[in-house]
């Protein structure tokens, strides 16, 4: 390294004064850039097995799954990669929240709102976040109305929020959803602990991607985290 | 350190009286933030852009230059001048020089450079004086020297010459973010998040307005906000307060002797609920003084009559706390059920307390 002398033409990989790309290129490049910036990004394992490896800004999500057997884990698995990368979120209806495990599975704690006990509030409540935030769990704490959901649909395809309405198959979702989780069994590996849970899910969209499909996912695994089997 | 794709508008330097400037200014970000989400206003003459997903997305750096310089044409009818590097004062360099600065290079570039772009006339000067003409020569100083001949402003440079720093404190326009959105009016701008530099970003204000709002509905405790804090068992180390109480944000990550480790109950109750475990034949399931099961616990009871099998435990893992004071003896036991369900139950003071669910 010399003095101000020192030339760095070498340095380069390229020039950026190059010719421009015909018109007709950049044109076409654009509607995919506003394709991809409206939906919000999925992490492991659920990237390799969602149509477009994302949720769709404006639709909603229901995760089924019988009490106690991982549905929980699984709703906020899909918040991760997006709470990584700045999005905001919301868990309304969710009582206690194991703050320790929503960590692990990649959750930033920092952007997420926590609405524990909406009482009978719930949709207000729900209606109230989908302008701050741009994931929304939602548990339901009694059967959903039909005329609810279809207004929260509504106001969530109009805001470009994603909803994640996480129920039981006793009480499920009244409306069809853009697409849907369905734990169908889990089974816990276990050692001197337990160790991980394997998690049997049925995935469903609608659309071109309607045919119901299933996996066999790890949630949690050893680190508390999603990923594939 | 990030490689960022630097925009450099050289007739914006100079602002026009009539607002022209910042208004056009406001479009290219709008505009910008199509190409890239992550789009960040620095001064009025300069936006940066992290390159690496862009140009993973659009098929290579190039491809994103003409993005670019395509928009800035059709929105300010004028060129920019754009350079890549790492971290934001070597890009703004690049960008001054119109260079793109291939993977690794932006060290020998940063030592290149005059030591009058590092904004300081007196530091420059005197360095000059004594034989250093490059940002890189200034780097070799030893910091003990540099803090002996100059003041704390030249550690600062010091820093950023030796690049354990990416920006000058002058670089940014620390009223521009305020003045766009003031120009923008209500009709603020629904981008993801800007706050990659580490400053306060739209979603931040976005949330906390609806933040607000949930709380006019149900009172001034029904948001709360979680962080960790130190501690070996989950329902120690979670802490839940209300959104908007001066939380003291201590993210605890020193290691802690006998933490539980993963996976974590994803329900973690904040009011235990008092369980009977019983053995299989009926006969109630403790602790012992010495951390040890009574017998093998067979049915775990609830409050209301109902009793599900265990099928499979672990633990009990013995936990005696502040023996000095109070001395709070605990034993974690987890607990899988027939119904595939498991728990995590406390034995505490001769009792059974359910209080994780792991759902």
């Amino acid at each position: 390294m010399t003095g101000s002398g020192y030339s760095y033409e070498h340095m380069f990989a390229f020039s950026p004064q190059r010719p421009v790309l015909s018109a007709d290129l950049v044109a076409s490049l654009r509607p995919v850039t506003l394709a991809k910036t409206r939906t919000l990004p999925l992490g492991e394992p659920w990237n390799a097995l969602v149509p477009d490896a994302g949720l769709r800004r404006g639709s909603t999500v229901v995760v089924q799954a019988p009490p106690g057997r991982g549905g929980l884990s699984l709703a906020l698995s899909l918040l991760s990669e997006s709470s990584a990368r700045g999005h905001w979120s919301a868990v309304v209806g969710v009582d206690d929240p194991g703050v320790v495990a929503i960590a692990d599975l990649g959750v930033d704690l920092r952007r997420v709102l926590f609405v524990p006990r909406p009482r009978g509030a719930w949709a207000e409540s729900c209606a109230d976040l989908l302008d701050g935030v741009d994931l929304l769990i939602v548990r339901p704490p009694s059967r959903v109305a039909h005329g609810a959901a279809r207004r929260l649909m509504d106001r969530v395809r109009e805001r470009g929020t994603v909803l994640i309405a996480l129920t039981e198959s006793a009480a499920p979702w009244p409306l069809p959803a853009e697409l849907t989780f369905d734990v169908t069994a889990a089974h816990w590996a276990t050692s001197s602990r337990l160790d991980a849970r394997l998690l049997t899910v049925r995935i469903t969209g609608r659309g071109q991607a309607g045919r119901a499909r299933e996996h066999v996912v790890v949630l949690p695994n050893r680190r508390g985290r999603a990923e594939a089997r | 350190m990030e490689r960022l794709l630097a925009i450099w508008i050289e007739a914006f330097a100079r602002e026009s009286p009539d607002g022209s400037t910042l208004r056009t200014h406001a479009a290219l970000q709008d505009a910008l933030t199509v190409l890239c989400p992550f789009t960040e206003s620095i001064r009025l003459d300069l936006l940066v852009l992290p390159l690496r997903g862009p140009s993973r997305f659009f098929g290579g750096e190039e491809a994103v230059f003409a993005a670019v310089r395509q928009t800035v044409r059709e929105v300010t009818t004028g060129e920019a001048s754009l350079g890549v590097a790492d971290g934001l004062f070597c890009a703004e360099m690049a960008a001054r020089r119109g260079l793109v600065l291939a993977p690794g290079k932006t060290r020998a570039f940063r030592r290149s450079l005059p030591l009058g772009v590092l904004g300081r006339k007196d530091v420059a000067t005197t360095c000059q004086r004594l034989g250093l003409h490059t940002v890189g020569s200034f780097a070799d100083l030893e910091r003990a020297h540099v803090a002996e001949r100059f003041n704390k402003h030249a550690l600062v440079l010091h820093r950023i010459a030796r690049g354990e720093m990416n920006e000058l404190d002058t670089q940014r326009d620390p009223r521009l973010a305020k003045r766009l959105v003031q120009l923008r009016g209500e009709d603020r701008p629904r981008e993801e998040q800007v706050g990659f530099f580490g400053q306060r970003g739209a979603g931040e204000d976005r949330a906390e307005a609806a933040a607000h709002r949930v709380r006019r509905r149900l009172g001034a405790d029904a948001v709360v906000v979680a962080s960790l804090r130190g501690g070996r068992v989950p329902e120690d180390r979670a802490t839940l307060v209300p959104w908007g109480s001066p939380a003291s944000r201590v993210h605890e990550t020193a290691p802690w002797p006998g933490q539980m480790r993963a996976p974590s109950p994803a329900t973690s109750l904040a009011h235990p609920v008092a369980v009977q475990l019983r053995d299989g034949a009926g006969g109630r399931v403790v602790v012992s003084s010495r951390g040890l099961l009574s017998g093998t616990p067979g049915a775990v009871h609830f409050s209301n009559w109902t009793h599900r099998d265990v099928v499979w435990h672990a633990g009990p893992w013995p936990l005696v706390e502040r023996w000095w004071s109070t001395n709070r003896r605990r034993a974690h036991l987890q607990v899988l059920l027939a119904t595939d369900e498991a728990l995590l139950l406390v034995a505490e003071a001769g009792r059974w307390w359910l209080v994780g669910i792991y759902d």
